[in-house]
């Protein structure tokens, strides 16, 4: 049966939906676009990282931000259930950081990054690094308009995870390995959790780092710089 | 995940699409929910019944939730097939591929009125 004209006729029988009305996360998708429509303009690489909780993502924003923060005009977005904690060790690092509060939501959701953005100035920002609610389910099917979504896997947990929680590999463009440093004393194989990602998403980037004992941080801040380069030069193009 | 967010979210689509009158004779919803889409479909059950009790609406309305098979389209030998055990290959020619073309979708496919 055909999808119901709305207000000409009754509803009658079996509706069956047309699939673009009655997507259940239709109101956050468009929102993400527009999200994702701004950071063009503005040419503003916008980037969504995800991971368990204690995975590392904010002593990795930290690293981050004291490494390259003085060479690129960064910002960063911080999703939590509670507190304002996260926000104040990035900004520790001189690099501006607003909090997202969700108050008990286990992800983010575009219409809260959205509103965020309202109260950042983003004047001359080249990077914004979304840095989600430590969590790889539901922040898997939220897009929150990213360029690309990275996660973070440490040594410490699973190297079945991938997966377990394959959505948010299979969206992911790059799997960085964290907490390398701790290899020697864990049993966690590398070559397992790649081989694991890989074949859920044959095309995943991986990078192994440790944010305190300074590896792989150099290869990560070179892939940011790098596409923070290529988001630049769109513009260019697109005005030329 | 968060089930019962979804259940409203239900809600208001349908509550945009159809007037309260149309809805008053609402039978049956069919929901499509990809295995991608991280639904449970008991818990969606359950959380379907939870809304409706407490918020006194809607009781009587039967949910039916379809689980989509997670479908790859290989764009080298244009040929579509099904993902077992989160093995994202190819089953014709056997190359890795995540060209995912079904299996993320959240949606309500049907909708049936008493009428």
């Amino acid at each position: 049966m055909d999808k119901i004209q709305k207000s000409t006729k009754t509803a009658r029988g079996t509706v069956t939906c047309d699939n673009t009305t009655m997507h259940l996360l239709k109101a956050n998708d468009f929102v993400a676009a527009s999200i994702r429509e701004k950071m063009t303009e503005k040419n503003i690489l916008l980037i969504n990282i995800t991971s368990s909780a204690g995975s590392g993502k904010t002593t990795l924003l930290q690293e981050t931000a004291r490494r390259i923060g003085g060479k690129v005009n960064m910002k960063v977005l911080v999703g939590d259930l509670e507190t304002e904690r996260d926000a104040d060790r990035i900004r520790e690092t001189g690099v501006d950081a607003l909090q997202i509060v969700t108050g008990g939501i286990c992800h983010l959701e575009a219409q809260m990054v959205w509103q965020a953005m309202e109260n950042l100035n983003l004047e001359g920002v080249e990077l914004l690094i979304i840095e989600n609610v430590g969590n790889l389910v539901c922040p898997a099917s939220f897009d929150l308009g990213e360029d690309y979504r990275v996660t973070l896997i440490a040594t410490t947990e699973g190297d079945d995870k991938p997966k377990k929680y394959p959505r948010m590999f299979l969206t992911s463009e790059m799997m960085l390995v964290s907490k390398v440093d701790l290899l020697e004393h864990l049993p966690f194989s590398v070559e397992a959790v790649v081989a694991d990602a890989r074949d859920v998403n044959p095309n995943i980037k991986v990078l192994e780092v440790s944010s305190t004992k300074n590896m792989g941080i150099d290869a990560w801040c070179e892939w940011l710089l790098e596409k923070v380069k290529e988001k630049q030069n769109t513009k260019k193009e697109v005005t030329a | 995940m968060h089930e019962i967010s979804l259940v409203r979210s239900i809600f208001n689509t349908l509550e945009s699409e159809f007037s309260k009158k149309e809805l008053d004779t609402m039978t049956a919803i069919n929901l499509r929910v990809g295995l991608l889409s991280n639904v449970e479909p008991l818990l969606m059950q359950n959380a379907f019944d939870a809304v409706t009790t407490a918020e006194e609406k809607y009781q009587g309305v039967k949910l039916q939730v379809e689980l989509v098979p997670i479908e790859i389209h290989c764009n080298d030998c244009q040929s579509s097939s099904i993902v077992e055990n989160y093995k994202f290959v190819c089953a014709s020619c056997g190359k890795p591929n995540n060209n995912v073309v079904k299996g993320t979708e959240l949606l309500i496919h049907q909708v049936h009125f008493d009428s």
